[in-house]
């Protein structure tokens, strides 16, 4: 029996292309990277329908304990100390651009005062467009779902 | 003239190093990127008119939210998942009928947003709400009573 390797093959990875895929995703990073103008942490309410946000929408952050930051849209969000601010940044924005849509980023657990504070600023402002930013709600497969009075 | 040719350099540029260099730059990308929430309802709020259109009490249905989160229509104790059923005879009767929620300063702004969505959802149940109005405090204080 003639057991003779005939041929020696080297054990090399091609790790040529490596480059080119680690580079293409790179670029598809780079491309699809949105800035992200409010990075406020809050627990959005969650909900069923959800509607995909225009970009470039000016941005209304409330977090939990009612502080609120605004943001035109077009840089990083400040905080502003009263819902009165929240009218004149809405004002000037409104002012150059009526169609402008606003996205408001409110914690669920905030009391609905402070909501209310900023939703009226905006009608003051003649805001047409509001988005309640939102997660995606999962129901169980029984289909109860959110239950009436109780919380989440 | 002698020329020495033994110190030969390789004309080859090492690129067996960008791979790692761009797995790198992939890995930055993806830890300093956050997953941006980029949804939500939309609510059309009303073009400011100088004679609002006054609408009866007695005309609309009224949803109140309570601190604790308990939803009152018109004036009756309701799980949220019975709203719809409630408010379909009536819209039956006349679809353009207001539908107000007025949620107590103090309830938590999850539940407004809670039975905003039952609201909107009632499209697909067969219960169009057409007409759903949130007034803020100013408008109650100003037109409520």
């Amino acid at each position: 029996m003639n057991l003779r390797a005939s041929k020696t093959q080297d054990a090399v990875i091609p790790t040529a292309s490596m480059a080119d895929v680690a580079f293409l995703l790179i670029i598809f990073f780079l491309v699809t990277f949105q800035i992200e103008v409010d990075k406020t942490q809050v627990e959005l309410p969650k909900t069923d329908i959800r509607l995909e946000v225009p970009e470039d929408s000016a941005y209304v952050s409330v977090t939990e304990s009612g502080f609120i930051r605004v943001s035109s849209g077009e840089e990083i969000s400040v905080q502003v100390p009263s819902a009165e601010e929240v009218f004149s940044m809405a004002s000037s924005v409104v002012a150059q651009d009526p169609g402008k849509a606003f996205v408001l980023k409110a914690d669920r657990n905030v009391p609905y005062r402070a909501v209310d504070e900023v939703i009226d600023a905006l009608k003051r402002a003649n805001v047409r467009n509001v988005y309640l930013l939102s997660q995606q709600e999962i129901r169980d497969s029984t289909g109860g779902g959110s239950s009436g009075g109780g919380g989440q | 003239m002698k020329i020495d040719k033994r110190n030969k350099v390789s004309d080859e540029i090492p690129t067996s190093s960008m791979a790692d260099v761009a797995f790198l730059l992939i890995i930055y990308f993806m830890v300093t990127s956050t997953f941006a929430a980029t949804r939500g309802l939309d609510f059309a709020l009303p073009e400011q008119e100088d004679n609002p259109p006054m609408i009866e009490k007695e005309e609309s249905v009224l949803i109140e939210i309570q601190p604790s989160g308990q939803y009152v229509v018109d004036n009756q104790p309701m799980q949220l998942s019975d709203i719809l059923d409630y408010l379909k005879p009536k819209l039956e009767r006349n679809p353009l009928k207001p539908v107000i929620i007025r949620p107590d300063p103090a309830a938590p702004y999850g539940y407004m947003v809670d039975v905003f969505d039952e609201l909107r959802q009632g499209a697909e149940k067969g219960v169009e709400v057409k007409n759903i109005s949130i007034p803020t405090q100013r408008e109650i204080e100003a037109f409520w009573y």
